[in-house]
């Protein structure tokens, strides 16, 4: 039994595990996602699939919006976003589903943490894939698509880096509601896309704005709703965690 | 209502006084080792349709250990699930040493390790980084992962991907997670399964050490000879009901 920690312990001299704190939570919510990532970069099923997925999305539209060089300049933003939310679905669903394999999460949730820690460390690991992803796949479309950055290009990350996370929280928080029903991979996307419509909107518009299709001053206002949607969703879907996942 | 008579009617055995209500300190009480390690007051649990919990009540005594018998479908699994706070009663009420299991769930937990079937470990981890993992959700230092690791015969393979194990050496890395978290509440459901006569002998030490240092055990098993040699009572899980079958 030499096994046994330091720390306090009750008479009989058995661990209790101390009083959470912020310190506490904010260890717990990095080590989930630094878990969730360690995961995704030894088995890259996520990576795999989504960047596969990302591709074919863009070439498919672009073959099938044929050789007009405007409508392709002109769809840019949307086939982007269209395709980083589809690849978010796969990336949400996959990190709960992982999970699930060995009783895993089960086990995640007998932790003496907040129920929101393991909301906000599965989160960070999705909003940080779906950034990465964002951020390669950002050139690439406007290379294809024929696009171009305009004067405000400091705000294109802004943009995916708000975008990517709205995104995130939202398919966050459905994958977990959904993780255990059997029509997951169907319920997932219908649930959530209702749901996740201003912040595709918002991301669309200003990234049109940031690529010279719009005045470039309307980005600083989509910019703005973006941030007020990301926040109203985080809040939300933070405080409400722990319903979806006690049974 | 039989099941209340039989389990907790009887003193000597895994019944303890019922405490005051200014007992409810925990084990950090001075008096703690008077409140009872399990408390359930017409506990019942339904899915769907299907009552598989009925109108529970049990009191077990701090330091007591208990096996829990039943046919497959019994309630075993849920029981012990839902005195991991991982399933809510649907009826009545559950305490650990004097906290609710609805109400003070993050109490419960820091009080609680529960050894599951499925293991609860991450495939693509190594057996150290699980434990690593289970240390930091837990709050510990996680100082004694190779301890806990040597002790249940893992340490030659701390740093191989658990997915490449056997049943039986998951098993025992649950069982390396129970000895580092080392709560004063152990939950096990069948911890034998899948163990080699070696594991079981382990398990037979590790189980005999905790009766020795107090900590409080209820275990379902179907090894009922072998578990039973541990145990101040079995209770019997049938039709929804909870019985003490013998001692």
């Amino acid at each position: 039994m030499s096994a046994a920690p330091q720390g306090p312990r009750d008479r009989a001299g058995a661990a209790v595990i101390p009083e959470g704190s912020a310190a506490g939570d904010l260890a717990a919510v990095l080590a989930i996602a630094r878990k969730d990532l360690l995961q995704e970069a030894r088995s890259r099923a996520v990576t795999v699939a989504t960047l596969f997925f990302s591709a074919v999305t863009l070439v498919m539209m672009a073959f099938a919006m044929g050789q007009d060089a405007e409508l392709l300049r002109r769809s840019a933003p949307g086939v982007l976003w269209v395709a980083l939310a589809f690849a978010g679905v796969i990336t949400a669903a996959q990190s709960f589903q992982s999970d699930l394999e060995e009783g895993a999460f089960d086990q995640l949730l007998l932790y003496p943490v907040p129920r929101a820690s393991v909301f906000l460390g599965k989160l960070l690991a999705n909003w940080l894939y779906l950034a990465v992803l964002g951020l390669i796949m950002t050139p690439v479309t406007l290379v294809l698509y024929g696009a171009r950055a305009g004067s405000d290009l400091w705000l294109l990350p802004v943009t995916l880096a708000l975008g990517t996370f709205g995104f995130a929280v939202v398919a966050t928080f459905y994958a977990a509601l959904t993780a255990n029903l059997q029509a997951r991979e169907a319920l997932l996307p219908v649930l959530m896309f209702p749901v996740v419509v201003p912040v595709l909107l918002g991301a669309v518009r200003s990234t049109e704005a940031l690529v010279g299709l719009q005045n470039a001053t309307l980005a600083g206002g989509w910019l703005q709703l973006l941030a007020g949607f990301d926040l109203v969703y985080f809040v939300t879907c933070t405080a409400i965690f722990h319903l979806v996942v006690e049974e | 209502m039989a099941a209340f008579e039989a389990v907790s009617g009887a003193p000597s055995d895994i019944t303890a006084e019922r405490p005051a209500r200014q007992l409810r300190g925990g084990p950090g009480d001075a008096s703690a080792e008077r409140i009872p390690a399990i408390e359930l007051d017409g506990v019942s649990k339904r899915f769907g349709r299907e009552m598989v919990l009925r109108e529970l009540r049990l009191e077990m005594g701090a330091g007591r250990v208990a096996v829990l018998r039943g046919s497959n479908g019994a309630g075993k699994t849920t029981l012990l699930r839902m005195l991991a706070t991982r399933l809510r009663p649907t009826r009545g009420h559950g305490r650990v040493f004097g906290f609710d299991l609805q109400r003070q769930g993050d109490e419960v937990r820091r009080r609680v390790a529960l050894v599951s079937v499925l293991g609860g470990n991450y495939p693509v981890l190594t057996a150290r980084e699980n434990l690593k993992l289970a240390a930091t959700l837990s709050g510990l230092p996680g100082n004694d992962l190779d301890a806990a690791l040597a002790r249940v015969g893992l340490d030659a393979a701390a740093d191989t991907l658990v997915r490449t194990f056997s049943s039986g050496m998951k098993k025992r890395l649950g069982l390396a997670r129970l000895l580092l978290l080392d709560p004063p509440l152990w939950l096990m459901d069948e911890p034998y399964a899948a163990l080699d006569e070696d594991g079981k002998n382990l398990l037979d030490e590790v189980l005999t050490a905790a009766r020795g240092r107090a900590r409080t055990v209820l275990m379902a098993s179907h090894e009922l000879e072998r578990s039973a040699r541990f145990a101040d009572a079995v209770l019997e899980l049938a039709g929804g009901a909870l019985r003490r079958s013998g001692s």
